[in-house]
């Protein structure tokens, strides 16, 4: 008692004035000071040892059957009171005499110290703790009598055995049952010693000694400090703290880091334990709002248990930086297998759309919050190559993207975060790999992707697309008007002869030694400038940041046949179709990825399911509730299909309902259309149902001369033959490999609409290659469109095309998918990002900045392949492929159509310009809190909720961006490196 | 005050996004129109032609962008190439304007010094192609001895966008003091004389670089704070810009390295399979 109350109170008061009392006195005074108190203490010892005589090994014996007894009162009677607090008198003036002592010459130990040991006077003192009740007081007195002494004492004691030894006693008596206050004082002084360690190594062997000599091999301060690995607050922090430094210790020292990694349990309670405590984490969280998308520090800050999540999750980032290969392998190997894998991705499997969207909310913290390289990788691996029950995540995260929920947002959110990494492993998957083939263009375009856009033709007619309601000449947004009053003070030209011209300092800023100088007119649209600085930025960041990637990506490295073989020889496994399904309604991209589809073009085709599998009984059943409005998520959202298939039915909908005329032939009965892509048995009712589609497509289909009878009143009947004769065809295939016949279907595709379609005498057969080839450059093909192409086409009495299509059609049966390998297909990552956007008018203002975010950053990318794709206007692509820009000429005639039917139109523009403008000057208001021009006053108010306005203002901007990064690119991506 | 507040934090989907991480590039910001601070007004001559010849006329605005990101273009072109002895700096005022100098380094006219400035035509790609006119009219049969233009329109009769390049012009420019073309002089005495008598045309030409590298310390012709201008050797400040023109060629990577932007791959080279790199740790 009266040590603790000395070491609490004396610690700065006591013991300086101690200190100043004995720096006069001189050391052999101290030595006979010691030893008489000594004596006094030894007296008082003996008389309470029932074994007078005894060796230190005995008694360290005894004190290790009195811990694991739990060091109850085992010799003699009750010691008095007086007796005891003699003995901490004793002590505590030693002590300090102990700690004041300087070393010896040359290092010896000072002669206080050398007593100490020669007596083993620690171990006996820790022994009569022992002989007392050995209560938690008794330990946190006694751990503060060694943290006092390590700390302080000016020569080094842990050298010593006779030191250590009882340490170690003391230390491993207090593990395991003690209350809160004797671990924090047990970790602090664990933390204690482990700085001693890093400081002096050669404590370390020692540290291994005493361990083996207590019977276990055993590095016990490392071993104490591992149950308060996941505590919170500061026990835990400094027991990550002190683990630190060992793990720092372990790289340079191999022995530690074998016994790290293979006597303790280190890695997998670091592991296990992310497991335990995302385990507390809530399953569902409260959302602020609708726009919410990914969890910022001030949510998670309120978040108790997430904190100490993002705690431990940065100590295991932390631990894989400093600690050994060894350990960090294992780390990163039981992160994967033992908190990724069985914990994670079934949370990414939950049951209902709000737990599916916390944990993906989770997942994009968690990526955020990973910074070493290698703990990146392993949750970019999960997230890349995981199957979970036979779906990549990917994939499942992805179609994700299209749910009209808040999840879809989130997911959104965790794509930028991704993409946002430079990863190159990631953007391969996500959207290179697609692009690598090459078959995404026509064949004469690969000479086009590495050119060089000298005249921003991209930008010019990117921007002409801007909608004529936003065109800065006929309707100035307010600030415009304001700009050229401004501009307009610096000369007193009459503006309409003058020309201004301003010279951008700032590009220059980033040192890259040009000077722009700009003639403009006096409309010049200012706030380009700003795009085109952000591009330079982007562009600059992200191309230094991709000097790392292992290839070019420019059409040519990686070659588009090898890209082709790689991905045909890996990745065998299929997919399973009935997962997932991407919005079907334009791209129509095979649901399994290329190489799957061609591994399993060489299997037997699948038996036809005689009924509908159950769960796409239950989808219909749900997705028929929905189109009633009388959707619950909760109660009946069991499985992704049905999220993604309920918003293709929305997506359907909603164009019916509104504003999609042009997309005349919808299917009637969608419910089942949708099912016609996964099974043969629907594909034939959907048929059936569809019988007067091919003539609404104005295609006139002559007689054939082998078994099909195809007319608009027999289709019911054909339908079979349509399996007979695609099986005739499969047969009469020459090449064995599905990716050579795609090849050749490329070219002979691309060659036969090169001379079929200037063939303006419509034939019989040319006139119908022409609607084929119309029907393919239709940006708006549903997947019924395109099936009844590929059903019309086997009348054609073109051998080429007939073949063609013969064998398209049969890989799409056997497979399953809705596309072969050989189709062109960019990606289900981009085909979703594209129909999100498609459908900009009705999205949330939120949603369309994540979007539209996340396109430009994908635009920033300076791969060619990337490049070309997303904003090369003048690429040809293939007929079937949608681009970018095919997607912003549709948005601009739906916001023209929307503009030219609703009067007030250029009104709310105006209004929704205001208010965000107001909305961007908070924003920078907070981030700077500088107090910059305050906008002008909004003239009026506008609800959120008129998306189509605020779609158009950001579409205008979206523009403006996109033009700035092609223009950006055209000079950044040529600029010599040395430059 | 209270409304605007309102309606900002209805709005915050922007706000949170650019706070979300450090890691994100604010990308996804869209910028309404505000005022650069650092744009600073200057007048210049009305170039009635700068917009009347876009392609896409109904946004007139944007054609001042598209003409600087083609002469920006044109110009990185340029440094590609490296063109021996030639050196170009486009003007303060107007991108249009490209001052230039020569060095020729053997030949009749080696030693020869002369400073030029390219025109180009408000209309590029599109229109004629640019000029070439020497500071000092050299002597030579294609050099207007008045105006000092080069004639390059012999060259480059029709100008073709994608076709022809600004570099080509400035190779023009050097070639002919290396080959002589008499054909259709502009400066027809030089054209005689060097068909004529050679060793009277090789004087003229001496006295003609004599000239020349006698102003080359003159002040520049133009008024513009990147015209080209020689000075003497002066150590106080040639020095050190020498020294850094020798080291700057190891800078770039430095100055990378500072920025601590690195992006992430684990594709082994030749694959095109994710986490294909042979020091990945195993994760099963």
């Amino acid at each position: 008692m009266m040590m603790a109350s000395m070491v609490a109170n004396g610690n700065r008061d006591g013991r300086q004035g101690e200190a100043l009392v004995l720096k006069g006195v001189d050391p052999e005074t101290c030595m006979i000071v010691f030893k008489n108190h000594w004596a006094q203490v030894v007296k008082i010892l003996e008389k309470h040892d029932p074994l007078r005589s005894n060796t230190s090994s005995n008694m360290a014996a005894l004190g290790v059957i009195g811990l694991s007894s739990g060091g109850p009162m085992r010799f003699g009677g009750p010691i008095p009171g007086d007796e005891a607090s003699a003995v901490q008198n004793y002590v505590e003036h030693m002590l300090f005499l102990l700690m004041e002592e300087d070393a010896g010459q040359a290092g010896a130990m000072g002669p206080i110290l050398e007593f100490v040991v020669m007596e083993n006077v620690m171990e006996r003192l820790f022994l009569w703790s022992l002989r007392r009740q050995f209560t938690d007081d008794m330990k946190l007195e006694q751990l503060k009598m060694y943290e006092m002494i390590v700390g302080q004492a000016r020569q080094p004691l842990l050298h010593h055995k006779p030191v250590l030894r009882p340490l170690m006693m003391l230390l491993s008596s207090c593990s395991g049952t003690a209350g809160p206050e004797v671990e924090a004082e047990l970790v602090s002084l664990l933390n204690q010693l482990c700085c001693v360690l890093a400081k002096d190594q050669s404590v370390l062997e020692l540290f291994f000694h005493t361990s083996e000599d207590q019977g276990a091999a055993n590095f016990l301060i490392f071993s104490l400090l591992i149950p308060f690995i996941h505590r919170e607050g500061l026990v835990g922090q400094q027991a990550r703290d002190a683990l630190l430094l060992i793990m720092s210790l372990s790289a340079e020292n191999q022995r530690v880091a074998q016994h790290i990694a293979e006597n303790t349990y280190f890695c997998p309670v670091l592991a296990t334990g992310l497991s335990g405590l995302y385990s507390s984490l809530p399953t569902k969280l409260e959302v602020p709002g609708e726009e919410w998308h990914c969890l910022h520090r001030e949510d998670w800050l309120q978040m108790p248990t997430l904190v100490q999540f993002l705690n431990s999750l940065e100590f295991c980032n932390a631990v894989i930086q400093v600690a050994h290969p060894s350990i960090r392998d294992q780390l990163v190997s039981y992160i994967y297998n033992g908190f990724l894998v069985p914990v994670l991705a079934p949370a990414l499997h939950k049951l209902t759309l709000e737990e599916v969207m916390t944990t993906t909310a989770y997942l994009d913290l968690f990526v955020r919050s990973v910074s070493e390289p290698i703990l990146l990788q392993t949750f970019l691996s999960f997230i890349l190559l995981h199957r979970h029950e036979n779906v990549h995540i990917l994939d499942t995260l992805v179609s994700r993207i299209n749910t009209p929920f808040q999840l879809g947002t989130v997911s959104l959110a965790l794509f930028q975060t991704l993409i946002g990494l430079y990863c190159e492993d990631v953007m391969l998957q996500l959207i290179l790999r697609y692009l690598i083939p090459c078959n995404h263009m026509m064949l004469s375009q690969r000479r086009v992707v590495k050119e060089r856009d000298f005249y921003s033709v991209s930008a010019a007619k990117i921007l002409a697309l801007t909608p004529s309601c936003c065109s800065p000449e006929h309707s100035p947004p307010p600030l415009r008007q304001l700009d050229s009053i401004l501009w307009s003070k610096g000369t007193d030209n009459s503006p309409n002869t003058g020309t201004m011209e301003t010279e951008e300092s700032f590009l220059e800023e980033d040192g890259s030694g040009y000077s722009c100088v700009i003639g403009s007119e006096i409309y010049l649209d200012v706030n380009y400038l700003h795009y085109l600085y952000n591009a330079r930025l982007g562009i600059s960041s992200c191309t230094r940041a991709c000097q790392v990637w292992s290839a070019p990506y420019d059409g040519e490295d990686p070659p588009p046949e090898e890209g082709r073989q790689a991905q045909t020889t890996t990745d065998p496994a299929p997919t399973n179709q009935l997962e997932l399904e991407w919005d079907d309604s334009y791209d129509a991209g095979p649901v399994v990825p290329p190489e799957a589809a061609t591994a399993e073009s060489s299997r037997p085709p699948q038996p036809p399911a005689a009924e509908p599998p159950k769960h796409i009984q239950e989808m219909r059943r749900t997705a028929i509730m929905l189109v009633k409005g009388s959707y619950i998520e909760e109660s009946d959202f069991q499985d992704d299909v049905m999220v993604y298939d309920l918003v293709a039915k929305k997506d359907a909908r909603d164009t019916v309902d509104r504003r999609r005329p042009s997309r005349e032939t919808l299917p009637e009965s969608d419910m089942d259309s949708e099912f016609n892509l996964e099974e043969d048995h629907f594909k034939v009712s959907s048929l059936q149902e569809k019988d007067e589609v091919p003539l609404s497509n104005g295609l006139s289909l002559p007689p054939h001369p082998t078994n099909m009878e195809v007319n608009s009143s027999e289709v019911t009947k054909g339908s079979k033959e349509v399996k007979a004769h695609v099986a005739d065809h499969n047969s009469n295939l020459q090449s064995p490999l599905a990716t050579e016949v795609g090849d050749d279907l490329m070219d002979q595709y691309e060659e036969l609409i090169r001379t079929l379609g200037s063939d303006e005498a419509g034939t019989g057969g040319s006139s119908h290659v022409k609607t084929v080839d119309k029907e393919f450059r239709n940006p708006v093909v549903t997947p019924m469109e395109e099936d009844e192409v590929d059903f019309s086409s086997f009348s054609v009495d073109t051998p080429e095309l007939e073949k063609q299509h013969s064998s398209l059609f049969g890989t799409k049966l056997r497979s399953g998918s809705t596309r072969s390998h050989s189709v062109p297909f960019t990606g289900p990552f981009v085909s979703v990002l594209l129909s999100r956007l498609e459908n900009m008018l009705d999205n949330s203002l939120h949603v369309n900045l994540l979007l539209t975010g996340i396109l430009a950053q994908l635009a920033a990318y300076p791969q060619p392949l990337l490049q070309s794709f997303l904003l090369n206007t003048n690429m040809v692509f293939q007929p079937s492929v949608r681009s970018l820009y095919q997607v912003l000429a549709s948005l601009k005639n739906q916001i023209e159509q929307q503009a030219s039917t609703k009067k007030d139109f250029p009104e709310l523009i105006t209004s929704a310009q205001h208010c965000l403008l107001a909305r961007e000057s908070s924003l920078k208001g907070q981030d700077h809190k500088t107090s910059n021009n305050s906008p002008p006053p909004q003239p009026k108010t506008i609800s959120l909720a008129r998306t189509e306005v605020f779609a158009t203002v950001l579409f205008t901007e979206f523009l403006k961006e996109l033009a700035a990064i092609a223009q950006e690119h055209s000079i950044l991506s040529h600029v010599p490196m040395e430059e | 005050m209270n409304k605007q507040r309102s309606d900002s934090e209805e709005q915050s989907g922007e706000q949170q996004q650019q706070r979300a991480s450090p890691a994100r590039p604010s990308f996804g910001k869209k910028q309404l129109p505000s005022i650069p601070k650092n744009a600073v007004p200057i007048t210049k001559p009305a170039s009635p032609a700068a917009t009347a010849q876009l392609a896409n006329g109904t946004h007139a605005s944007y054609g001042p962008f598209y003409l600087e990101y083609s002469l920006l273009a044109e110009f990185t072109l340029v440094i590609k190439q490296k063109l021996p002895g030639i050196y170009v700096q486009p003007s303060y005022k107007s991108a249009l304007m490209w001052f230039g100098v020569i060095f020729i380094r053997h030949g009749l006219y080696q030693d020869g010094v002369f400073k030029f400035t390219v025109y180009i035509p408000d209309n590029y790609p599109d229109g004629e192609c640019p000029r070439v006119v020497f500071d000092i009219p050299v002597f030579h049969p294609l050099v207007d001895p008045v105006s000092g233009e080069l004639d390059v329109r012999r060259a480059f009769t029709k100008w073709r966008r994608n076709h022809n390049h600004i570099w080509q012009v400035l190779m023009y420019a050097r070639t002919v003091f290396y080959k002589i073309n008499t054909m259709e002089p502009l400066n027809p005495e030089a054209a005689v004389l060097y068909d004529k008598d050679v060793q009277l045309f090789k004087s003229k030409v001496i006295d003609s670089v004599k000239l020349c590298n006698s102003h080359l310390f003159d002040q520049p012709k133009m008024d513009d704070p990147y015209a080209i201008s020689f000075s003497s050797w002066n150590p106080a400040i040639h020095d050190e810009a020498k020294e850094r023109m020798f080291t700057h060629k190891r800078r770039p990577e430095d100055h990378h390295k500072g920025l601590q932007v690195s992006g992430l791959s684990w594709v082994k080279p030749g694959s095109t399979q994710p986490f294909s790199k042979d020091d990945n740790p195993p994760l099963s």
